[in-house]
């Protein structure tokens, strides 16, 4: 998940390395110079055991599991694809995707479309105290997401100190009880994932403008390009590895994410709030339907694997290659 | 932890399948000293108010009967508990002695599975069968696949009487002038409900909710419900007695009714009840929110914790039928994992917990026991007004129990769909045909075996 445009430089070195110490001409029928050695895989072997345990085994058998009407007590029994026909039958269900893919808004948009603005503003002018407000908006990141969850349902509460200050202002007909109410529990939270997400987004935007380099600028400032032609034509190709990062990291968050509803709302009022992860936990331990609860996060996982894919493949290509 | 701990392949839950030992005829009853230092295990599901403290105070009693016995008493917040109970009995090491709930949720399956043992024999040596009431066992009772509810072996047994009623703050009841004593019928309570809505600040509930766990909102309704309909009718739709039906003209009019009760902003502004749980409703309405309270008398300590003698609790009013009716139960029933060491022990533990022996640390945190034959009577005013609602419902008949326990799950299903009707969302008619869903679906797995 590192930043693509560095990964290529060290194994080009380790390369060129390898290649001096040993004697080429010998080598040539064998592999190329520069060609991978077999024994590469050694290394990789106790990471990819690792791997396997604790990634490969679980999917292969929650994947397994899918296919089995099961209540997670007794012996279950097989029915093949019924659990998938659920998914795909069940309004429910097909709503709690739908909320993930809201949620995406405000985890994964919002936050980069603000990073960027924040990151130019601050590379621009001389803000001062920037190591300060830099720390200050990452500081989400670094707070356990109950902890998280608990403050913010405090801040949203009918009486709560967001509706203190609607009503303090004249707002009174705005105030509600909002993670309660059907209209605004699913963007109120979303907001609660922006506000984790933005600070991510600014640190590593102001971390990828650091290494363009400035002459772009100058060029850009002598062909007569303003400061928002600049911001386009300059700071956003050169941000491109980071954006990919961003929108990767933000995306999966906005999909996987549980921990948040189920403290803050267990994915009421009614379904309003229940995305995928919440109905994966209600079935597979509230309501005993675990290979239902199986299915959907099966569902779950090829959908992020899908978008982190496609994310990649459109924002993470160097045009000149 | 479930999915990662199973080998691959294989049908799951085969290699769980265990025939539950059951305890010998001949029962220990008493002769722990010689079992040496030993630890019980326990977990409770009464995690606030009350029921927490009695069984705090039981188990010290518990352990200074038996100075060699160490019991670890962990409490849950009922809601999450119910979710954890039976991943925790499946463990590898449950705890000896645990809540249940009644119903195909929690019970049914904890039966089904083999997880908890049969006590019978316990309640033959310790007079169960005398102390508690045949309306009571019967809630605790199973055949041995789970499937049929209300017959067969008896699973648990549980401390206290828990019924829902109308809890009020007299301070806003006089300034009102609302007097509880002539609130004679269904009726008149509506009527009281808007001379209060009149006199209260316009952003304050009436009616103190907390519907966030999507229970509050069901126990409110019971109680309306019993204005419209018999409590046999809601009983035997639980143990899923054949042609049980929730699709009655009464369900739809008092789902109608608790609806108008949110259009006239007797619950709050909005929908701001989903936004807290029961038990901080209940805070809440002890520091004085909302006149009333419509809930469980577990919150009982809560109310009088903060309201002091301004605290009182009634039945709600009957309706045409003239019978008290209201939701209402024996608590969270105790049960001994079938894994236990000492099942001995853990039957005296709860026999010594719910049995007469506890009367008196029930009726000073303001409960009613579950057991009859225990002799304590409550000091304090509320604690007999709490015992008086009781008594009530049970002369009438009138405890419809929960309608959650039809199914694994009608608790999601309803707790949905009634904040779905009270934001005006769907109508009473399709809360009634989703719940009726839920129980034929369940019905017809009943049925298949």
């Amino acid at each position: 998940m590192a930043s693509r445009v560095g990964a290529p430089a060290p194994p080009a070195r380790a390369q060129r390395a390898g290649g001096a110490v040993e004697l080429p001409q010998l080598r040539v029928r064998s592999r190329a110079p520069g060609e991978p050695r077999r024994v590469a895989y050694l290394y990789l072997a106790p990471a990819f055991l690792f791997y396997v345990v604790f990634a490969f085994v679980p999917l292969a058998y929650t994947a397994w599991l899918s296919f089995f009407d099961w209540d997670g007590l007794t012996v279950g029994t097989w029915t093949g694809l019924d659990n998938y026909d659920a998914i795909l039958s069940d309004p429910g269900i097909r709503d709690s995707f739908v909320h993930a893919f809201e949620l995406i808004v405000f985890y994964a948009l919002l936050p980069v479309v603000l990073g960027l603005v924040l990151a130019a503003v601050i590379a621009n002018g001389r803000v001062r105290g920037v190591t300060f407000f830099r720390a200050v908006l990452f500081l989400p990141q670094t707070i356990a997401t109950v902890v998280v969850a608990i403050a913010w349902v405090w801040i949203y509460a009918p009486r709560g100190p967001l509706n203190e200050v609607l009503d303090a202002v004249g707002l009174d007909a705005v105030s509600r009880g909002w993670l309660g109410d059907f209209t605004y529990a699913l963007p109120a939270l979303g907001l609660v994932g922006t506000w984790v997400m933005f600070g991510l987004c600014l640190v590593l935007f102001l971390a990828g403008m650091q290494k363009i380099p400035q002459t772009l600028y100058e060029a850009a400032r002598v062909d007569g390009a303003g400061r928002v032609r600049e911001f386009f034509a300059v700071t956003l190709p050169g941000l491109r590895g980071e954006l990919a990062v961003a929108l990767t990291l933000t995306t999966i968050m906005a999909l996987r994410t549980f921990d948040l509803i189920y403290v803050s709302t267990a994915g009421g009022p009614g379904t309003s709030t229940t995305v995928p992860s919440v109905l994966v936990y209600q079935n597979a331990f509230v309501n005993g339907r675990v290979g239902l609860a199986a299915a959907v996060a099966v569902v779950l996982t090829a959908l992020i694997f899908a978008v982190a894919f496609a994310i990649t493949r459109l924002v993470d290509r160097d045009p000149g290659r | 932890m479930l999915i990662g701990a199973a080998g691959c392949g294989g049908t799951p839950g085969e290699e769980k399948q265990s025939t539950a030992e059951k305890p010998a005829a001949d029962v220990q009853t008493d002769g722990f000293e010689k079992l040496g230092p030993v630890t019980l295990n326990v977990i409770s599901g009464e995690g606030s108010g009350g029921p927490r403290e009695a069984i705090k105070k039981l188990t010290e009693q518990f352990e200074a009967k038996y100075p060699n016995v160490t019991v670890k008493v962990g409490f849950r917040d009922t809601a999450s508990w119910f979710k954890q109970a039976k991943l925790v009995a499946a463990s590898e090491n449950p705890p000896e002695v645990f809540a249940g709930n009644q119903g195909f949720q929690v019970d049914g399956e904890l039966v089904k599975a083999g997880l908890i043992l049969p006590l019978d024999e316990y309640a033959k040596a310790y007079g169960w069968n005398d102390s508690f009431t045949e309306e009571t066992l019967q809630q605790f009772k199973w055949s041995e696949d789970g499937k049929t509810f209300g017959e067969g072996k008896l699973w648990g047994v549980a401390q206290s009487g828990q019924s829902t009623g109308v809890f009020a703050n007299m301070a806003k009841l006089r300034a009102a002038g609302v007097d509880p004593d002539s609130l004679k019928t269904f009726d008149d309570f509506d009527a009281a409900l808007a001379k209060l809505r009149e006199q209260l600040p316009e952003d304050e509930p009436v009616i103190a909710l907390g519907n966030k766990d999507q229970y509050g909102a069901i126990h409110m309704w019971g109680m309306v419900q019993g204005a419209y309909t018999p409590a046999q009718e809601m009983r035997d739709w639980i143990f899923h007695k054949d042609g049980a039906t929730f699709d009655t003209p009464g369900n739809v009019k008092s789902l109608a009714k608790i609806k108008e009760w949110a259009d006239k902003g007797y619950l709050g502004p909005g929908d701001s009840f989903n936004a807290r749980n029961d038990a901080e409703a209940a805070e809440a309405f002890g520091k004085g929110e909302g006149a009333l309270m419509l809930g469980g008398n577990w919150n009982a300590s809560i109310a009088k914790d903060g309201l002091g003698k301004d605290a009182a609790f009634f039945d709600m009013p009957p309706g045409e039928s003239g019978d008290t009716v209201a939701i209402g139960s024996a608590s969270l029933p105790m049960h001994i994992s079938t894994k236990a060491e000492n099942p001995d022990l853990a039957a005296a533990y709860i026999d010594f917990i719910t049995g007469p022996t506890a009367a008196p640390a029930l009726v000073d945190t303001q409960q009613v026991p579950a057991a009859t034959d225990g002799t304590a009577e409550p000091g304090d005013p509320l604690g007999q007004e709490v015992k008086a609602g009781w008594d009530k419902l049970v002369e009438d008949g009138g405890l419809t129990l929960y309608p959650d326990w039809s199914s694994p799950t009608m608790l999601q299903t309803m707790g949905q769909t009634f904040q779905e009707l009270l934001a005006g969302r769907i109508p009473p008619e399709e809360v009634v045909s989703k719940t009726q869903a839920d129980w034929d679906k369940y019905h017809q797995e009943l049925a298949e075996g």
